[in-house]
């Protein structure tokens, strides 16, 4: 009976795995075995050769491979870091402001919200590489009638990449203000009305019933919003190019100029790795830290 | 007669009826640029004007831009179904080579453009010794000056030396005014590597000798400090100078408004300049790079584009590729003694590098902006065209934009410029 069981539920598992197998894990361990190989993109991959950790010593090395490689890995660190932590507070007030019936505008809050997000990115880079612009851009005019002079926007290393993060949030907030909201509809209203009862203000209610109830649902947005966040690319390449002085290269970006446009496959393929082990470490160490707040 | 007999009649006598040329068999290729929608529309219709002499060939265009041209050509060339023909930058030619994903002309087309093109170009679409595109334009650096700005400067003269050029350009910026002297380009490797190289050569250096970097010379010593005392007097503003990945941007936008009082540009900005300036690109004049302390005459860096044809493609295909293309060419395709690739060329004011094709649009090439890029010519280098000469260009870009926004000095630029290029070019050498 048992082995009936097993065998029926491997048969309807097959597919799936088998899929996964060939679109997923094989893709990664194709990959890995790259990285460790001396390997142009434009060759079959029986000419590549076995060059050991050679990839990954260039790419943490002091010549402009390694530099632009370290610069682009940080660059891509900052951007996730300021992405979630402008993002998630974001949607858990815009949730909280559309969530709450009694807050006047809360239906087109949330279609604006939403909206933004189903804007394709090419929409976005091209209004935005405008609204940026140093000497006609709206935002500086909007500045200076305030009295605040010019702002470089993408023009200086300084502040190209913040600009980058604000036209992410910008697009992705909307999605995770869903989330957020999805979130708050878990959290039974007895528990507030309990809370009112023993006194309790409606900051003390979000402090202690709100956020630490929304705390699996945050978690869930956080390694979406990262995940997302690592990936970005088309804002780059539509608008900056990854300048300027490298300052908006991020990796997948940098992972396709290396990989792609100059050939060199086993170095593309030693950065991917790179990039991968890195997001593997981050999710599992934010998995982690949730995981031991539980227990406390 | 049955409902079936009757329908088997209809489409036999609709078969009968069919123009015998359809029965031929036909070919597709594709052109795969990084030109503008006004440009493409020009080859669109010289590629129609082509068909009708052969219908069997048709002839697609795609556009995409400059910054993703190298990139899909890797990434499409690679299979049969990819463009058909590209038009490249001839820095890129070597490696694409190597790789196989140019077919070498046939030796009619060889023989031919070894005749019709000058000897300088012919070697740039050249790899070790085969010829592997048709060349088309030639482009080259000079520098490109506001006049209504000089005038109001008290300018009388375009500047002939580095000590004139700083002077123009101190005079030139007017920081209330949101105007700085001379423009340097930043965030696209071509735009920050070409100028910084012309007047490298306008000072008797080079980038590569004998497929060697010579950027730690006494010549390039100057050129690092001439950027770096024009970022600190705030006569360049590296904030008014980014460019995006159309090449345009607050460079090309503060230039045409009169923000930027000189910039070292190619010829082939003559159309972005008309379009963005109207009337008053009549205000623009070009004049040669001017010369540094250790210069003999005015120099400049030339580079050129050509057409290649996918050497992954179907034998059917390169060979209608190689045909169109060699029509494109030809005295004949275009007006008065031009071919129909030298007429779209000067539609945007680049040179056309055919021998021809110059003598064609003597008059037009002789305009007051262009004649300033054809008088340089002659004294140009061509850019160094060596395998790695894209990642080298991406690397030196990066160094001299860190210097221009102050991250380094002219003499930390300078050793880590020679450094990288040493270390590419014997990587890529290998």
């Amino acid at each position: 009976m048992i082995n009936r069981y097993r065998a029926s539920a491997g048969i309807m598992l097959a597919p799936a795995v088998t899929l996964i197998g060939v679109f997923v894990l094989l893709p990664m361990l194709l990959t890995v075995w790259l990285s460790v190989q001396d390997w142009s993109t434009q060759t079959p991959f029986s000419s590549a050769s076995f060059i050991g950790l050679d990839n990954f010593r260039e790419i943490f090395g002091p010549t402009s491979v390694g530099r632009d490689f370290k610069g682009a890995l940080a660059n891509t660190a900052i951007y996730t870091a300021l992405s979630v932590i402008l993002i998630l507070p974001l949607s858990v007030v815009f949730g909280l402001m559309v969530y709450q019936r009694d807050v006047a505008g809360g239906t087109a809050l949330r279609t604006v919200l939403f909206a933004t997000y189903m804007v394709p990115m090419i929409a976005v880079a091209l209004v935005w590489s405008k609204l940026y612009s140093p000497s006609e851009g709206p935002l500086n005019q909007m500045l200076g009638l305030i009295g605040i002079g010019p702002q470089p926007w993408l023009s200086s290393p300084r502040s190209a990449l913040l600009s980058i993060v604000f036209l992410n949030v910008w697009q992705q907030v909307g999605y995770f203000t869903v989330l957020a909201i999805a979130g708050l509809t878990q959290i039974p209203g007895s528990l507030y009305e309990a809370a009112k009862l023993d006194g309790a203000n409606r900051r003390e209610q979000f402090r202690f019933i709100t956020l630490p109830l929304l705390r699996r649902t945050l978690l869930f947005s956080a390694v979406i919003a990262i995940i997302n966040a690592v990936q970005v690319f088309e804002p780059v390449a539509l608008i900056t190019q990854g300048g300027p002085v490298g300052s908006t290269n991020v990796l997948t970006y940098h992972i396709r100029r290396v990989g792609i446009e100059r050939a060199q496959g086993g170095l593309g393929s030693a950065m991917a790795v790179m990039l991968m082990l890195s997001l593997i470490v981050v999710v599992c160490a934010l998995f982690a830290l949730v995981n031991r707040k539980d227990d406390e | 007669m049955s409902v079936a007999w009757t329908s088997k009649l209809a489409l036999a006598a609709s078969l009968a009826l069919l123009p015998v040329t359809s029965w031929a068999q036909s070919v597709n290729i594709s052109y795969l640029t990084h030109w503008s929608p006004e440009t493409v529309a020009l080859l669109e219709a010289a590629a129609k004007d082509y068909a009708k002499t052969n219908p069997d060939v048709s002839v697609t265009v795609r556009a995409v831009p400059f910054g993703d041209l190298l990139t899909t050509l890797r990434s499409q060339g690679g299979g049969s179904d990819g463009p058909t023909i590209g038009g490249i930058y001839d820095l890129w030619l070597p490696e694409l080579a190597r790789d196989k994903l140019v077919a070498p002309a046939p030796d009619a087309v060889a023989g031919e453009v070894k005749d019709a093109w000058p000897a300088g170009v012919v070697s740039a679409a050249s790899v070790g010794g085969k010829l592997y595109g048709i060349p088309n334009e030639i482009d080259v650096y000079a520098l490109n000056y506001n006049k209504a700005l000089f005038k109001q400067a008290g300018i009388t003269a375009a500047p002939k030396t580095w000590d004139e050029f700083k002077d123009a350009a101190k005079k030139l910026t007017n920081k209330d005014a949101g105007q700085q002297g001379f423009g340097m380009i930043n965030s696209w490797a071509a735009g920050v590597v070409h100028p910084f190289a012309s007047l490298l050569v306008s000072n008797g250096g080079d980038l590569v000798k004998d497929g060697k970097p010579v950027l730690d010379s006494s010549q390039a010593t100057e050129a690092f400090q001439l950027y770096e005392d024009l970022i600190k007097s705030g006569a360049s503003v590296p904030a008014m100078a980014t460019a995006d990945a159309n090449t345009t941007g607050p460079f090309l936008d503060n230039f045409v408004s009169g923000k930027t009082g000189m910039i070292i540009m190619a010829n082939w900005w003559e159309s972005a300049l008309k379009s963005g300036m109207g009337d008053k690109f009549a205000d623009i004049a070009t004049a040669p790079i001017p010369v540094g302390p250790s210069g003999d005459k005015p120099h400049s860096i030339s580079y050129s584009w050509m057409t290649v044809v996918n050497a992954n493609a179907g034998a059917a295909e390169q060979k209608a590729a190689w045909d169109f293309l060699a029509w494109l060419n030809n005295p004949k395709s275009g007006k008065n003694g031009a071919s129909a690739m030298s007429d779209i060329l000067m539609s945007m004011g680049i040179l056309p590098s055919r021998l021809s094709d110059i003598e064609a649009h003597k008059d037009k090439l002789g305009s007051e902006f262009l004649s300033g890029y054809v008088s340089v010519l002659a004294d140009a280098k061509p850019f160094p065209v060596v395998p790695g000469g894209q990642e080298f260009s991406e690397s030196l870009q990066q160094t001299l934009e860190a210097l221009q926004y102050g991250q380094v000095s002219a003499k930390d630029a300078q050793a880590t410029a020679q450094a990288d290029a040493t270390s590419i070019l014997e990587r890529a050498a290998k």
